[in-house]
């Protein structure tokens, strides 16, 4: 079968040395020129973001993954624990010890201090901070009974994004475009849209290739200005001036490469130089939002004060998607969910940037037609626990949650999702994922299924090894929630 | 029914499928076997372990499984030793085949490995061991859940329970720390116990503190359980504890699993016999036709291969390449436009050798080659894995002595010595100063703390954690060093190489002392915290005048601080005196105060009867508070203020004793068990220090002995590191002289640096490796000697242009038949731009430079006076990688880069060509040109030209670079004419042709004429 051949032949004609930080493209390069040397010197060298065809049918053809790092409570949000009314108060400190993070602040079991109610068709509980996602509910297959292996920002964050507790491996969104490709060659093929106000915890690590080849690895979009660091120069030059310089810099570069026959490396190197002037063009359209309908910036929330940032993203989002990027990626600032004090105006302080954007983004989506084919991710690094954290003597209104490896809750909506279902479910204080447990290889696999790739299938050989997101874990596709 | 019609056909299909296939494959696969025809027969009862598993066993698994050899220390002989397993627990779980490794393996095609038709397990033999395992895995009369574990007692020893209470409780009654007294770490630390008695009463569990304190949860306290890293006792945990308390708490007949002079059951000889596992061999020189093209022993056997596949040598690169080549391979720079002119002058026959002694004299040259070395340990000046990336504020010395090794041209073999053992080769003693020799020694243990390391901060630093920073290093030291991948060993045996999970282990025992991840010392950033710490990883010791400054500015701030306080507190008597007055007149009668003033003086335990009465009614109405005096007296509160701040200031410079990050060996190690898969809740088997067996002969055991005479170390790192530098060590020298080959090659004669081992790739020139490790034995392993080999080559003076033939015959250059073009490295192009500029500061060694992130995520190194220093001194934060390193792939260490990657992306050319930096230094480069004043635009030409390219310029460049430069000025003026009318013409015109300049060398900055070298 040609679709398996193809993805195949990339999987499988990359047997790096495993010591490679990150896989020599150039090594990659001149390995497929080598081959095609004889036929025609000058062809183009073949290691690109082509678009590939996936192991399995597609299902999404694109991603957007809203990540939430922080630890957003999801017995505040999605997970409705009426025990926790009752057991108000109680002390669980023995039973929790050995799962708390600051044990100089803990707290008794603590109620939610939002509603819940249900929505929709589904009947799906949603608390009321979550106004506008609660109306998509119908949309969406909802995850309780997630669970990760650490407590930490940092290792747990690592785990999510790249399948093991610690730098250096490739993020989720490399993967993708690995197996994937991209269906626009003059755009990066996976986006990043981090928050002007600042970058996540683990910072730049987040959309690290790691051992794969540098193209794989998520580019940075600034949603304001130039988008990408240095498309346009630092110092302002004259048009006229600008050309010229270029004129005279072809001129040395063709008559380098003329007495140097037989090097595609600079030919790929003139090669990418005008990919460079290209996606100067395009990566401009693509967040240039007078485009716009001022009713869809409106329905963003892109007058809102709270809402302008992140629903810009959400926008660019759709538009980087409509273009053909193939995975794109939305950061909030800081740990706008990690509520150690001040759950509820904390909580309500993030619903209140994002939810609204989420809800417009979805809806857009679907008015375009776009939904059916892209994949909408909602998730995080760990959920918080059911007892408050708050230090001795403290006014109980600033009350947090700790740090839960134990159980979280995540969202996907979009292509090869069942519609409004429930999957999974946590014990009554809502402390552990007790039922259908999904874990974070689960989680990868399930997403990956998604977009057409086999988590077995995906690999990379290094030392003899078939290095994979998955890892040596054992998972398991998510079934359930896929349509 | 129909449904029941429908099973019946199906059970009558399956049964006929079954009997065909049984036919077929029992005809073909089994036949071999003993098991011969009756399997089908066999099949159809309850498989017999004697009869039908284990002549099966016997073909197919006991090579590797058996008496001799226990790969995975699995011994598959008896049913028995199936039970008990090997490193990943047992292999059968008997009536649970799915459980089963064994049946898993064997059914999933993984066992035999790499196996043919022939050694393959057929469907048939696999159903039989699925059924003989789920009928309960029984060998004959003796029933498997009762297989040699009747008395549990005799299965205990103290290491049934070591492991939970080094997890949990050693912490604080252990090696260091022993709260009430109490040292938990052996059973006689327990039968004498602490402060409350004895911690364990044998054969009394519910007797037992220990059990007891557990029990209640009053041991480990739960509220500090962070701070010191440790979990819960689990209820699992306790229950083991209690059996081995109640079963008399044997301590158990054990000894550590060291290499003794028996056969190794685990690595054989045959594995043995790999080229990589022999010591390099003596090897003649080949013969060769073209003998005249040969420059030195190298070239012939370079040439023999050309030779063999009908090629020769590339022409010679003419003298300019191959200075550039030289140059930039060797420190790391461009040769300058004076040094062109003056090499090109130089005629002598012997101009490029001297030329290379030049190079290889240079401080430059250390800091070039220091940088390789840096990439394959993982140097970095920070922590990273948290947000707060912390700083490593001794890191820099580590990389000063690896540019300072590389100058002074040490032997490799002292290098690795000092960098493993530096500790151990000569007696230090903390908080002093020391020699150079020594100090040397201690910084180069910071090899050894390369690693990312979370560890600084109690979430992050339980076991687990620092088993990943071991594992971390383990693997650096294994690439860097050993060219093994000895990280696959860390949870089961290596798929590829003979490595068993055992000799991991062996080798983490090898460090144990000093890596311990029960004994795991504290953090500066925790010390600081918590005054009770006392030993902190950074070891504080330092160089003589180092040790006098940092004492001179603590005695200096301290005598100032004192001054300081004691001027506030006389100021402050005083003006209080004047408070007190004033208040003795508003309160206090006049004929009273001078009584008043006499009771203030007195202390109150000397007051007799009237004076107590006056404290009685005035004393505290009199007395002042400091806040009432600083709101009465102003210039008190100023004075006071102004003081205070001053004094915390001279405290903030009262630093920490200057130190060293390094390792060294503490005495008193932890056990080392083996984790079964990795898992440190799963201690298996207890092991010894030790090498790779497979490196040795298997029948030497390795000697640990004390460095020296009296001396708390171990010694068994200093052991090691003998070991890894022994003149027949099969793999050390290869490893190394095959990296200074890349360098300067493009590529090595083993093209995996890292892994020689099976998955690694097969020596292009296995003699040349042989015959260059021997000669740089020879040598005195004199890293200078090896690059004088190297570049005086004929291979290396070859040129890199390539023919159609070339290209043809060898298009991967697999035989250098020319030199590889390369791209500069993000260093070299940094460093390149700034030399073309003139603003490079020579400054070498110590604290690094800081990188600055602008708010849109461009990062740049903050420029000091006169410019910028080497990238070298760019301050390496794991998280803060400036943009220009990251765009041409500068290596994130995580944990080591043993290879660069060399990319072509469409960010680099968007960098230089727009880049703030990039331009800056443009400009310059532009004015050094302009210098000299009266300069014609072709004479700019010609140097710049000389600068960037390192070559004289051809006519058509002169004519071509004129032009564009009075094309830039023309267009400048043009646009500029406005605005240049109100200023003087001739400043103006200077202008335009400083911009024109500028213009040009921006464009040869981003020309591929300087980004890569031929």
């Amino acid at each position: 079968m040609s679709i398996e051949s193809s993805l195949h032949r990339r999987g499988f004609f990359q047997h790096m040395a495993g010591g490679l930080c990150g896989a020599s493209l150039a090594w990659l390069l001149e390995r497929e020129a080598a081959g095609i040397q004889h036929a025609s010197p000058s062809a183009p060298p073949a290691f690109d973001l082509k678009p590939r065809s996936p192991h399995l049918p597609v299902r999404a053809r694109a991603v957007i993954h809203l990540f939430m790092n922080g630890g957003p409570s999801q017995m505040d949000l999605f997970d409705p624990k009426p025990m926790l009314d009752q057991l108000h108060g109680t002390d669980r400190f023995q039973k929790f010890a050995g799962e708390i993070e600051n044990l100089g602040s803990v707290g008794t079991i603590m109620r939610s201090p939002f509603k819940f109610a249900q929505h929709g068709q589904s009947g799906m509980w949603m608390s009321d901070a979550l106004p506008h996602l609660a109306q998509h509910v119908d949309d969406i297959a909802m995850i309780r009974s997630m669970q990760t292996t650490n407590l930490t920002h940092e290792p747990a964050i690592y785990l999510m994004q790249t399948g093991k507790m610690g730098p250096g491996r490739p993020s989720f969104g490399s993967w993708v475009v690995y197996g994937l490709g991209s269906e626009n060659q003059n755009l990066p093929a996976y986006v990043v849209l981090d928050d002007p106000l600042g970058l996540p915890v683990n910072g730049i690590e987040n959309w690290q290739a790691g051992f794969l080849p540098p193209q794989f690895q998520g580019t940075r979009f600034r949603s304001n200005g130039s988008p990408v660091l240095n498309l346009r120069a630092d110092v302002a030059r004259s048009a006229v001036l600008e050309d010229l310089e270029r004129g005279v810099l072809a001129g040395l570069d063709r008559a380098h490469q003329a007495q140097r026959p037989f090097q595609p490396r600079l030919g790929a190197r003139i090669s990418n130089s005008e990919l460079a002037a290209r996606m100067q063009l395009e990566a401009t359209d693509a967040l240039d939002l007078s485009q716009e309908t001022a009713a869809t910036l409106e329905s963003y929330g892109l007058n809102g004060e709270k809402t302008e940032s992140y629903g810009r993203r959400c926008l660019i989002a759709r538009r980087l998607v409509e273009r053909g990027v193939r995975f794109v990626q939305l950061y909030i600032n800081g740990q706008i969910w990690d509520n150690h004090s001040g759950l509820e105006s904390g909580l309500k302080q993030a619903c209140a940037r994002t939810d609204q954007p989420i809800a417009a983004l979805l809806t857009d989506l679907k008015q375009r037609g776009l939904l059916d084919e892209t994949l909408v991710i909602w998730s995080s690094e760990f959920g918080r626990l059911p007892i408050a954290q708050i230090g001795a003597g403290e006014d109980p209104r600033t009350a947090g949650r700790d740090h839960n490896k134990n159980a979280f809750c995540c969202w996907l909506a979009g292509a090869g999702v069942k519609k409004g279902v429930v999957h999974g479910a946590t014990d009554d204080l809502g402390f552990a994922a007790v039922e259908n447990v999904v874990t974070v290889p689960d989680w990868h696999a399930t997403t990956l299924q998604l977009m057409g790739l086999n988590h077995e299938h995906l690999f990379v050989e290094m030392n003899g090894l078939r290095e994979r997101m998955t890892g040596v874990s054992p998972a398991r596709v998510v079934r359930e929630i896929l349509a | 029914m129909y449904t029941r019609l429908f099973l019946l056909v199906g059970v009558c299909i399956r049964w006929l499928v079954f009997l065909v296939l049984s036919a077929v494959v029992g005809g073909e696969a089994i036949g071999a076997t003993p098991l011969g025809a009756d399997a089908a027969a066999a099949a159809a009862d309850v498989p017999q372990f004697e009869r039908d598993i284990l002549p099966l066993l016997e073909a197919k698994c006991f090579r590797c499984h058996g008496e001799d050899t226990r790969k995975a220390e699995l011994d598959l002989r008896t049913v028995a030793s199936m039970l008990q397993g090997g490193e990943s627990g047992p292999a059968i779980v008997a009536g649970k085949p799915d459980d089963s490794p064994l049946y898993q393996m064997i059914h999933d095609g993984l066992m035999p490995p790499e196996s043919t038709p022939d050694t393959r397990l057929s469907d048939l033999q696999v159903q039989l061991i699925h059924r003989w395992i789920e009928r309960g895995a029984a060998e004959e009369n003796r029933p498997s859940s009762k297989v040699e574990r009747d008395d549990p007692a005799q299965s205990m020893s103290v290491h049934t329970v070591l492991p939970i209470l080094l997890r949990n409780c050693t912490v604080c009654h252990g090696a260091h720390v022993r709260e009430a007294d109490l040292d938990l770490r052996t059973l006689a630390g327990m039968l004498k116990g602490g402060k409350s008695g004895a911690a364990i009463v044998p054969g009394d569990a519910e007797n037992s503190l220990l059990v007891r304190r557990i029990t209640v949860s009053e041991m480990p306290p739960l509220k500090q359980l962070i701070a010191f890293g440790v979990k819960p006792i689990t209820p699992n945990e306790l229950a083991a504890i209690r059996q081995w308390v109640d079963a008399g708490a044997p301590e158990g007949d054990w000894e550590p699993d060291i290499a003794s002079t028996e056969p190794d059951p685990l690595v054989t000889d045959a594995d043995r016999q790999f080229w990589a596992f022999q010591s390099p061999q003596v090897v003649a020189i080949p013969r060769v036709q073209g003998r005249a093209a040969i420059g030195n022993p190298i070239d012939a056997f370079v040439l023999q291969q050309l030779e063999s596949h009908g090629l020769t040598f590339s022409p010679e690169s003419d003298r300019a390449t191959l200075m550039r080549r030289a140059t930039f391979d060797l420190l790391g720079l461009p040769p300058s436009a004076e040094e062109v002119v003056a090499y090109l002058a130089d005629t002598a026959p012997d101009a490029y050798e001297r030329w290379i002694e030049r190079l290889l004299a240079s401080p430059r040259y250390g800091e070039r080659w220091g940088r390789h070395w840096l990439d394959v340990v993982g140097y970095a000046d920070s922590d990273g894995k948290r947000e707060q990336d912390l700083f490593r504020q001794y890191g820099w010395r580590y990389r000063d002595y690896v540019v300072r090794a590389y100058n002074q041209d040490k032997s490799h073999d002292r290098f690795l010595l000092e960098q493993l053992a530096g500790d151990e080769l000569a007696p230090y003693e903390p908080n002093t100063a020391v020699s150079p020799e020594v100090y040397d020694n201690l910084v180069a243990t910071g090899f050894m703390r390369m690693a990312p390391d979370p560890t600084w901060a109690g979430p992050t630093n339980f076991v687990p954690d620092r088993l990943d920073v071991i594992a971390d290093q383990m693997d650096i030291l294994g690439s860097a060093v050993m060219g093994l991948t000895l990280k696959c060993a860390r949870c089961h045996s290596h798929k590829f190489d003979p490595i068993p999970q055992r000799d991991y282990y062996r080798l983490t025992a090898v460090f144990k002392a000093a890596f311990d991840e029960y004994d795991w010392l504290k953090s500066n950033w925790e010390a600081r915290l918590s005054k009770g710490i006392k030993s902190v990883r950074e070891l504080p010791v330092a160089l003589p005048h180092e040790v006098k400054d940092w004492q001179d500015r603590k005695t200096d701030r301290e005598q100032k601080i004192a001054a300081a306080q004691s001027a506030l507190e006389t100021r402050k008597r005083e003006a209080m005196a004047v408070q007190v007055e004033r208040r003795l007149a508003d309160k206090v009668p006049e004929e009273l105060r001078e009584a008043v003033r006499i009771m203030l003086r007195t202390p109150p335990d000397q007051r007799d009867r009237a004076l107590q009465d006056l404290a009685a009614r005035y004393e505290k109405e009199l007395s002042i508070t400091d806040k009432e005096l600083a709101q009465s007296d102003m210039e008190f509160a100023q004075f006071e203020a102004a003081s205070v701040t001053q004094t915390r200031a001279w405290e903030a410079e009262i630093t920490s004793p200057p130190s060293i990050r390094g390792l060294w060996d503490r005495g008193d190690p932890s056990p080392t068990y083996m984790y079964r898969r990795g898992d440190y809740l799963t201690p298996g088997r207890i092991v010894g220090p030790g090498v790779p067996s497979v490196l040795t002969d298997g029948r030497t055991p390795f000697r640990v002995e004390p460095p020296h005479p009296g001396a708390k170390s171990t010694g068994r790192r200093l052991a090691f590191a003998r070991w890894i530098v022994r003149e027949d060590h099969p793999l050390t020298t290869r490893v190394y002289i095959n990296r200074v080959w890349k360098h300067h090659f493009g590529s090595g004669l083993v093209r995996t640096l890292d892994n020689f081992g099976r998955a690694g790739a097969k020596p292009s020139h296995p003699e040349l490796l042989d015959w260059l490790a021997r000669e740089f034995m020879r040598g005195g392993r004199s890293t200078k000697h090896l690059h004088r080999l190297l570049v005086t080559s004929a291979t290396y003076r070859q040129s890199s242009s390539v023919t159609p033939a070339l290209a043809a015959k060898d298009p991967d250059n697999a035989y250098w038949s020319r030199m590889p073009m390369q791209r500069l490295s993000s260093d070299q192009l940094y460093d390149a731009l700034l030399v073309v500029a003139n603003r490079l500061v020579d400054r070498p060694g110590g604290r690094p430079d800081l990188v600055e992130v602008r708010n849109d995520g461009l990062s740049t190194p903050r420029a000091i006076t006169g410019g910028w220093r080497r990238s070298l001194y760019v301050r390496q934060q794991r998280k803060i990688v400036a943009t220009h390193f990251e765009v041409f792939d500068f290596p994130a260490m995580n944990p080591n880069c043993p290879e660069r990657r060399d990319s072509t992306v469409a960010l680099q050319a968007l960098h230089l060509w727009n880049d703030a930096l990039v331009q800056t230094l443009s400009d310059s480069f532009a004015r050094e040109l302009g210098r000299p004043a009266g300069t014609t635009a072709r004479q700019q030409v010609a140097l710049s030209i000389r600068s960037a390219y390192g070559r004289e310029a051809t006519e058509a460049e002169l004519q071509a670079g004129a032009r564009a430069i009075g094309q830039f000025a023309d267009q400048w003026l043009a646009e500029h004419a406005a605005d240049g009318l109100a200023r003087d013409p001739q400043d103006t015109q200077q202008q335009a042709q400083q911009h024109a300049l500028s213009l040009w060398c921006h464009a040869l900055v981003n020309s591929a004429e300087f980004l890569y070298v031929d």
